[in-house]
């Protein structure tokens, strides 16, 4: 008989803000011991429902509570935000806000403190902790000089007490590079074979958790329980189109080839999966049918790099002896992974930076001569957080703003503002207050004000962090639309290895501030040994390619060619 | 960043690195109370004595800390001193007790023997005090600077207070060179071309973005303390707060015998039995000094007076 | 939402959870950062810094006291990593002043609400006044005499252009931030879609 750890019993829950219910009608049960996946898009309420297992809801988020939720046979609203922690540990979304230590160690130590534990007692359970997740040879390093991924794992030892059981992961992989999310799933896989403790993963990313097996996938979606049911079953439905998440490529490209999914074993894993003959057949005929040849760029340059060093330190390039050239209306990702030199080569294209040798060219001039506000007008450049742009209050104003600056006249800056506003589609929305909007429109709102200005090239920085699969395919919509029917020359700076291959022709990657390839998108990610020294993570249509014994250049080109296609029509 | 700031994020490796965070406190802060005590140059000289040596023991990377003591004898030695002699050249009488005319251009504009020993006693007070945070921003980290201060009996939520904005200042600062850098790109001059009132206009701005971002992080940062048991007890402890060693215990003995010494110099010389100018100087016997307050010199009073 | 009629006394004080801490710690932080490199000089010990709206936002958001420490931790922390040797005189002026700069709440202005009139920037002026001559013409300079012998004279120039030179950017920076602060704060309701011409 399995123990329950967590149950939901008729439970609704509205914050005392809104006017509607953010969750209705749950029930649920998770066992001791399981490793559960909460899956749906943003709003869906699967960030709430965690905050109702570790006590956020009731005591600091405050709302309307009805039903119950017990865990580990303890009623939550009985018990209080520090009863709660002593057996549910939550590693928050945001690893960087969660580390508040000023060193590893101290931030592994921050619940014994706050327990006023003496610091002999501390010692050991530290190093313990640090032991579990592999950073035992980190415990005096600082935060700023640790990644992504060391800091999510710091914060998962942060939450390992003694008694803690109950393991809720908000998000862990939305600020990871892709090899650093392989690494995190990993980790989390490794600490859930130990059977007494549970696993509660919340993510909008399912291809990139179901790396590793878990039990039971739980879709919330209006903030209800859409589907709960295996991985397997879960992928054989129509549930994530219906609800807006991404499914796994390898699921793509299988309904592509027209496969029936009912038959495949093992569908949830592409590392096991077992093809019936019957859809064997029909993929390898998918695959080996050949298509069209993508168009060469013949137009002439924009962007320009000759031969480009550049170093913060002296003797420390972060930028070496790169070379390429971009043409006008091309679609570019560059990517590698975080600190391989990607963002200072999009730096140096804006003039920010300067290269210490070579040239850097914009529109065949050497971009010395040119003040990096001259750049601006040729250049625009979207930083990843939106938050970091707005400056003004309203989002008409915001766009108008570099207008403003330039002293253009007023009739002017109207009809340019009006542009860009319907380019973006903001016009409807343009006396609104910037902080009325979601995440992904004020995404919009950074592009419009950089448009405004007309720039040949953009650059987006990350732009599919922290956003789920509908906004990101909203904002890349839109960003299409602006390369093919305005002509913009688009660079993603990107480590999402889906993203370039949808929206892109050609890749750039850079790996220890060189460029180590320079070729069409599909042959990049198929190069295995590329894609190794980059740091980064193979698309399930390599393995694809592996399990039909097809070459993976030629499954990858496929697959795009057929998605491009498909997305004329 | 790391190297651009005098205060270290990483422990260093020299005995006085190696002491505890309470240590250094209490060390800091007697030598502070001390160099505010005394107003006698052969005290302040001999105070500086243990700041420097503990300063050349911590091996530290000198250019910075001579670019730091310069600007601070520019600012205020050389500025704050002509400054002075233009506002009120005879301040040497309040504090040191007499006025010799060395040096006179006309009626409100000379040089007072007297001003140039109460500058350099100023000057020296101002540099011991400078040797002394020196010291101890040298040695101390961040949280034990906050561990040092629960140890002073500090509520815990300010040494949180302390450890979290250290927490926070690299976070900054990289924060600003981006949202810098995406400003100038969009056209804003921030750069000594334009005029003061532009760019503090344009700072401001620019500070719009920084300030939102930074608080906007508040709620995840709480969240996570408060899932983390952050604020139930009426204490806490410090894992920054090792135990202590050898040289810690004799360092304590020896606080409790400056700290009484210190006590005895207020009371003993500067209450019962005070010399009669504020500042001992060598030029005049203690028989010829004469008394004068300071508040006699205040501008604004003479007005009234009128 | 319930309105509460809270005491004066609770207000000066503040609500000391968890966020208010986070919050006070990064406002120090910016104070500290912004100190040292978000000003221009303009007389010895004294500049023209962008520092001193942060007491506007947290006074505003949180109350007086939380803008009290805010500016007196900042101000340690700025001593410490400009490296300029630490001044408890100018330490404990900032933080004063930061009080009286904070006192929004307790006479009405709450920006959380939206509620910032033309009534309640007059009041913060006037506050900034007294505050920075509190601080810098009284607390100041009896420090300033007492601990380092400064002379008075000089000391008392010194805060006036302190006084002039923080009230500019309190007034002249702090009113409109606070105007915008309390626009994103109003009530976001009867947000309609406008197709129209009218731009």
């Amino acid at each position: 008989m399995k123990e329950p750890a967590i149950v939901f019993k008729d439970f609704s829950f509205q914050y005392r803000v809104q006017h509607e219910p953010t969750l209705h009608d749950i029930n649920l049960t998770i066992y001791k011991g399981e490793k559960v996946l909460i899956l749906g898009s943003s709003g869906s309420g699967k960030s709430t429902l965690a905050n109702c297992i570790n006590g956020l809801i009731p005591f600091s988020h405050h709302g309307t509570m009805t039903g119950s939720v017990t865990v580990m046979g303890q009623e939550t609203r009985e018990s209080s935000i520090y009863g709660l922690s002593k057996t549910v540990g939550t590693v928050l979304q945001d690893s960087d806000a969660q580390f508040v230590g000023l060193s590893v160690a101290e931030d592994i130590a921050f619940a014994m403190e706050n327990e006023a534990k003496p610091r002999r007692e501390m010692v050991p359970i530290v190093e313990e902790h640090a032991a579990t997740v592999g950073m035992s040879d980190f415990l005096g390093a600082v935060p700023f000089n640790l990644s992504g991924g060391q800091k999510q794992k710091v914060a998962i030892a942060g939450v390992l007490g003694s008694n803690v059981n109950i393991l809720i992961f908000d998000e862990p992989l939305a600020a990871l590079d892709p090899q650093m999310g392989n690494t995190a799933v990993e980790l989390i896989d490794d600490l859930a074979r130990d059977k007494e403790r549970t696993i509660i993963i919340i993510e909008h990313r399912l291809e990139d958790v179901l790396h590793r097996n878990v039990d039971r996938i739980v879709l919330m979606a209006d903030g209800r329980i859409a589907a709960d049911m295996t991985p397997d079953e879960l992928l054989k439905s129509d549930l994530l189109q219906k609800h807006g998440i991404r499914e796994p490529l390898y699921v793509t490209a299988m309904k592509y080839a027209g496969c029936e999914l009912e038959g495949t074993e093992n569908l949830g894993d592409i590392n096991t999966i077992r093809f019936t003959d019957e859809a064997k057949g029909k993929l390898m005929r998918f695959f080996t049918e050949e298509s069209e040849p993508m168009p060469e760029n013949t137009a002439d340059e924009v962007v320009g790099f000759d031969h480009v060093t550049y170093e913060y330190d002296a003797g420390k390039p972060v930028v070496r002896d790169a070379s390429f050239s971009i043409k006008r209306g091309e679609r570019i990702a560059v990517i590698g992974k975080n600190g391989a030199g990607k963002s200072t080569a999009a730096k140096l294209i804006c003039g920010v930076a300067r290269p210490k040798s070579g040239t850097v060219r914009i529109d065949g001039q050497d971009a010395k001569s040119l003040s990096i506000k001259e750049i601006g007008e040729r250049v625009g450049y979207v930083m990843q957080n939106p938050n970091q742009m707005i400056i003004k209050d309203t989002i008409k104003k915001e766009v108008e703003y570099a207008l403003t600056i330039r002293e253009m006249p007023q009739d002017t800056i109207r009809e340019k503002a009006t542009a860009a506003l319907n380019a973006c589609s903001l016009y409807s929305m343009r006396n609104w207050p910037v902080d009325t909007v979601s995440y992904g429109q004020k995404k919009r709102i950074t592009v419009a004000s950089i448009l405004v200005l007309e720039p040949d090239v953009l650059i987006l920085d990350e732009p599919s962090a922290g956003q789920d699969y509908k906004s990101y395919t909203e904002i890349m919509k839109f960003i299409n639309v602006l390369n093919r029917e305005y002509g913009k020359t688009i660079l993603f700076i990107t480590h999402d290895m889906h993203l370039a291959l949808e929206n892109t022709e050609r890749a750039i990657v850079f790996s220890d501030g060189e460029v180590i390839a320079d070729d069409k998108v599909f042959a990049v990610l198929a190069n295995d040994d590329i894609i190794s020294r980059a740091n980064l993570k193979q698309t399930s249509l390599y393995t694809l390619a592996k399990h039909l014994c097809l070459e993976p250049e030629q499954v990858t080109r496929r697959f795009i060619a057929h998605e491009r296609e498909a997305s004329k029509a | 960043m790391n190297n651009k700031l005098v205060i270290n994020f990483v422990p260093g490796p020299t005995p006085v690195h190696k002491l505890a965070g309470s240590t250094k406190m209490l060390i800091f802060l007697l030598f502070t109370a001390a160099i505010i005590a005394t107003f006698d140059i052969r005290v302040i000289a001999a105070l500086m004595i243990v700041p420097i040596i503990a300063i050349i023991s911590m091996r530290p990377n000198y250019k910075p800390l001579i670019v730091l003591l310069s600007v601070m004898l520019v600012t205020t030695g050389v500025i704050g001193s002509i400054m002075l002699l233009i506002v009120s050249p005879d301040t040497g009488f309040s504090h040191v007790g007499g006025s010799t005319i060395i040096w006179q251009a006309s009626e409100k504009l000379f040089i007072t023997r007297e001003t140039l020993w109460y500058l350099l006693v100023t000057m020296t007070k101002r540099v011991a005090s400078f040797l002394t945070v020196m010291m101890f921003a040298l040695a101390t980290t961040p949280s034990e600077f906050a561990s040092g201060l629960a140890f002073l009996h500090m509520p815990y939520k300010v040494c949180t207070i302390v450890s979290l904005a250290y927490r926070t200042i690299p976070d900054i600062a990289s924060k600003f060179i981006d949202i810098r850098n995406s400003m100038q790109m969009r056209g804003v001059e921030l750069s000594k071309k334009a005029s003061v009132g532009k760019r503090l206009k344009a700072t401001g701005q620019l500070l719009i973005p920084l300030i939102m971002s930074s608080f906007g992080r508040v709620e995840s940062i709480a969240n996570a303390m408060d899932l983390r048991g952050y604020g139930r007890l009426k204490t806490r402890t410090w894992y920054a707060e090792h135990e202590l060693t050898n040289l810690d215990k004799i360092l304590r003995i020896a606080a409790i015998f400056f700290g009484a010494a210190i006590l005895f110099y207020i009371v003993y010389f500067r209450i019962i039995n005070p010399y009669p100018a504020e500042m001992w100087c060598p030029f005049i016997a203690k028989e010829d000094i004469i008394a004068k307050s300071q508040f006699e010199d205040i501008f604004f009073l003479k007005w009234f007076n009128k | 939402m319930e309105i509460k009629k809270k005491n004066v006394g609770a207000m000066l004080v503040g609500e000391w959870n968890t966020k208010t801490i986070v919050a006070v710690a990064i406002g120090a932080a910016l104070f500290g950062v912004l100190m040292c490199y978000g000003g221009i000089p303009i007389f010895t010990n004294t500049s023209l810094t962008t520092a001193m709206i942060i007491p506007v936002i947290v006074g505003a958001l949180f109350g007086p006291l939380p803008a009290m420490v805010c500016c007196g931790v900042g101000n340690v922390i700025a001593d410490l990593i400009g490296g300029w040797g630490l001044w408890f005189d100018w330490s404990v002026g900032n933080a004063v002043m930061a009080f009286c700069v904070g006192l929004l709440p307790v006479y009405g202005a709450n920006i959380k609400e939206g509620i910032f009139t033309a009534k309640h920037a007059v009041i913060y002026a006037v506050c900034c006044i007294l505050g920075n001559m509190v601080a810098f013409g009284v607390i100041t300079p009896i420090f300033s005499a007492l601990f380092y012998g400064s002379d008075l004279n000089l000391t008392f120039l010194q805060a006036l252009a302190a006084t002039l030179g923080n009230t500019l950017v309190l007034v002249v920076v702090g009113i409109p931030i606070l105007l915008v602060l309390a626009n994103r704060y109003k009530s976001r309701t009867n947000l309609k879609e406008d197709k129209g011409d009218q731009y």
